[in-house]
């Protein structure tokens, strides 16, 4: 397989085309550019969702992000659920929400809650590994990385991607 | 106006707060190293929504500490003010009418200098009222949406779409005329609907703030619509009218006894204003002015539906131990999947392990383990003679040590001297306890576990031949010696005392000492695990490893070479420690015996008879040579 990975400045491209389209159709992603230190560049979409939380319908607010990971140099994706009052969901609370559709096991192996890059506080963060190999499948066909990027985790992810993002 | 229309009690959507979890992050870091003790106001910014799918919800996050306020689109900023108080009690028995009439008063003041007719962002308040026990991460807080409870005003029918006053091209012209006004003005603002077109205008092109009071024939009330940004989702109209209207009493008294259109703006997310209400307000006719003396309402109610403080409980998200934790937990859960489906992972979380020494060998084994209490106490030494001041303290100190032990069940041993793992040695020992001992060298490290409980002689008689030892027979620290521990920093230069070890050394002992024990509890015999005499033998069973492989009585590495030897020995019925003749004296005598060794570890050579031997090989010149070239370098730490 070829090894697989984009730069900074084709990562800046990909998510400046990405949000022009989000801005076309009010998808609500935003650029959150870093000029100083430009791979800390990165999108940033939030949403409330009514959630059933041991059978009491709870607002939450999720928030989800693709940033650059510049060891793998690809995209890569976190995000939080959070109540109200700013507790976040556990792992296994959002797992059983269906809010992400996989196994168990698969899941941990995937999802693991960690001190986001940027942000430093606790976020679900894509483990990177599995993507510059996923990618690497796509990268001459795909129009755009980052929707390239997000289609391969809608699929587990309750993150829908309007089409418009394909045409 | 027709009156066969059913009047309603317009009633408002209240606020429903919504804290991002970087606002207590914020909270804290601005807590813990500005303001600290103090208690001041502070200026902080919220923000609600006009997006018509999400609701009154107002929110605060890690940006609202900021001078300025980010900008949203479909967002409006409000200024605030955080006051937190130091204590629980403060919190709990301050008055809470006096806050939210002072926060109420504030507002009150920007409507009778008119300021809410050039500035419409001054008309809306809150304030976050809080205790915060930073030590637990847990946040006791209460939001205040200051609202005045006159004047009680009334709808006519229903509130009805803005698509039915206007059309898509005048609607097109509000859109427009809104998107024009300046980010201080979208609160509160006018519209006018005109025969060709709709004009978006700041309240004060309409209201003259230099007026005190003016009449409501300045005002051409059949084309003129109030219009504020309308968080609400539902046919109510949110919070903000209820100030709204009450300001405009006070500066246009005579809209008493009339009626006014007011728009509640709402946008879409595609940008459309359809969903937007027009709200057809009858104010009845009344003697009372409002604001002075009048009570003040919007204390935001808790989950339960009382008007009581939230709590936010933050640790799992922000507590470092917890943190730590839980990552450990997950990569524990993940070698389970994986590598180690066998893996016993409640036996790690409930195994409680005692670390006697808290040097870096010490540090290095709580960092693998993620231990977190401590107790300070000296350890009496044999050889270490107790005056007659230090009795009592002697005392505590042997009691101190035997209650830890006895409420743990691993004890390390990572103290940095022979004789001071004896005394630990010996009550490990009499309870049953696993031991894993660690100690350096300069360039070299001892790690091994102890073997479990009494009868050493049993051990005896089953011959160099066996290939394995019984967990529970293994030796102790002290079984491979045939002299009492005794003063070893005696007659020594700083160095020798001092550990002095190359630096990687206690890091590598603290590591396989923690995975000695990993291995030890996930065995399905436990402290029974065998430990082979030659692991070389290629034809032992390899049915006597546990989930984690095998477990050796002991590991001794060398830096200098790179090399470790894994020897195994079986228990010694005459050791100075874990023989019976010693546990039995400790059991019957206790402290009068303890104190005859602390006096000189002659005393333990005599009772094992090791003094017996010692006279009849003659190898006393032998061993004392032995002490120095062997033991002692592996003691230090």
């Amino acid at each position: 397989m070829d090894e697989f990975g984009i730069t900074v400045e084709e990562f800046i491209n990909a998510i400046n085309e990405f949000k022009n389209v989000s801005d076309q159709i009010n998808d609500g992603w935003r650029i959150y550019e870093n000029k100083n230190e430009i791979h800390k560049s990165y999108l940033k979409k939030e949403s409330f969702i009514n959630f059933d939380l041991q059978g009491e319908l709870t607002l939450c607010k999720v928030e989800y992000n693709i940033f650059y990971n510049i060891s793998y140099a690809v995209p890569s994706f976190s995000f939080n659920v959070w109540k109200s009052n700013g507790t976040l969901l556990t792992l296994e609370e959002i797992r059983q929400l269906s809010f992400i559709h996989i196994k168990r096991e698969d899941f941990y192996s995937v999802i693991t809650q960690q001190e986001h890059p940027l942000f430093g506080r606790p976020y679900f963060i894509m483990h990177p590994c599995h993507t510059a190999k996923l990618l690497a499948q796509f990268k001459l066909n795909s129009r755009n990385i980052i929707v390239t990027f997000l289609s391969l985790i809608t699929p587990l992810l309750k993150l829908e991607l309007p089409l418009e993002y394909g045409l | 106006m027709s009156t066969n229309k059913e009047l309603k009690v317009v009633q408002y959507v209240p606020f429903k707060s919504f804290v991002h979890p970087s606002f207590w992050h914020s909270f804290t870091d601005i807590k813990l190293n500005i303001d600290k003790l103090e208690e001041a106001k502070k200026d902080i910014y919220g923000r609600y929504t006009y997006r018509e799918d999400v609701g009154t919800v107002f929110e605060v996050d890690g940006t609202s500490f900021n001078k300025l306020p980010e900008t949203e689109q479909y967002y409006i900023n409000v200024k605030g003010t955080l006051i937190n108080v130091n204590k629980l009690e403060d919190f709990k028995h301050s008055d809470k009418s006096i806050l939210l009439n002072n926060s109420g008063e504030e507002v009150w003041l920007n409507v009778k200098s008119k300021a809410w007719i050039t500035e419409p962002s001054r008309l809306i308040n809150f304030f976050i009222y809080s205790y915060s026990d930073l030590k637990k991460y847990r946040y006791y807080y209460w939001f205040g949406f200051p609202c005045p409870n006159q004047p009680t005003v009334y709808i006519n029918d229903e509130p009805v779409l803005i698509t039915t006053i206007f059309n898509e091209q005048q609607l097109e012209q509000l859109n427009k005329g809104f998107n024009a006004l300046d980010l201080t003005q979208r609160h509160y603002f006018t519209v006018t609907k005109n025969t060709n077109f709709v004009t978006v205008d700041c309240l004060s092109k309409i209201l003259d703030a230099k007026k005190q009071v003016q009449s409501k024939n300045d005002i051409n009330l059949s084309i003129t619509y109030f219009a504020f940004t309308d968080p609400s989702c539902s046919t109510s109209p949110g919070w903000p009218m209820r100030l709204f209207i009450a300001a405009l009493l006070e500066h246009c008294p005579d809209l008493y006894n009339t009626e006014i259109n007011i728009i509640g703006l709402r946008y879409s997310a595609n940008g459309s204003l359809q969903k937007s209400q027009v709200y057809n307000i009858k104010i009845p006719q009344t003697s009372e002015t409002s604001g002075e003396g009048v009570g003040w309402v919007g204390w935001e109610r808790n989950e339960k539906g009382a008007l009581g403080p939230k709590l936010a409980v933050m640790s799992s998200s922000m507590d470092p131990i917890k943190l730590a934790e839980s990552s450990s937990d997950l990569n524990m859960r993940l070698m389970k999947w994986r590598l180690v489906p066998d893996l016993d992972l409640d036996v790690m979380k409930r195994t409680k392990c005692l670390l006697l020494g808290a040097g870096t060998l010490g540090c290095h084994v709580a960092r693998n383990l993620l231990n977190s209490k401590s107790i300070f106490a000296h350890i009496p030494m044999p050889g270490y003679p107790v005056g007659e001041d230090l009795m009592e303290e002697m005392y505590n100190n042997v009691k101190l040590v035997t209650d830890a032990i006895v409420e743990h069940d691993v004890i390390f041993l990572l103290l940095d001297s022979r004789e001071a793992r004896w005394l630990p040695t010996v009550i490990a020992a009499l309870h049953g306890k696993i031991v894993i001992n660690a100690a350096l060298g300069f360039d070299s490290y001892l790690v091994m576990r102890h073997g479990v409980g009494l009868n050493a002689a049993d051990a005896e008689g089953e011959g160099l031949r066996a290939a394995t030892v019984p967990g529970g027979r293994l030796g102790c620290y002290f079984c491979n010696d045939v002299t009492a521990p005794g003063n070893t920093f005696a007659e020594r230069t700083l160095d020798q005392q001092c550990t002095v070890t190359r630096p990687g050394v206690a890091a590598i002992a603290g590591a396989l000492a923690v995975e000695m024990l990993a291995a030890l509890l996930q065995h399905p015999l436990g402290v029974e695990a065998p430990a082979v005499y030659n692991p070389d033998n290629k034809e032992i069973d390899s049915g006597d490893d546990g989930v984690l492989g095998s477990i050796p009585h002991s590991i001794r590495g060398f830096l200098h070479s790179y090399q470790s030897v894994l020897p195994t020995c079986a228990k010694f019925k005459q050791c100075i420690a874990c023989s019976d003749v010693v546990l039995n004296a400790y059991k019957d005598k206790g402290t009068e015996f303890l104190l005859k060794v602390f006096e000189s570890g002659k005393h333990l050579e005599r009772i094992t008879g090791l003094e017996e031997l010692h006279k009849s090989a003659e190898l006393s010149d032998m061993l004392a040579f032995s002490d120095d070239e062997d033991q002692v370098n592996i003691d230090n730490e």
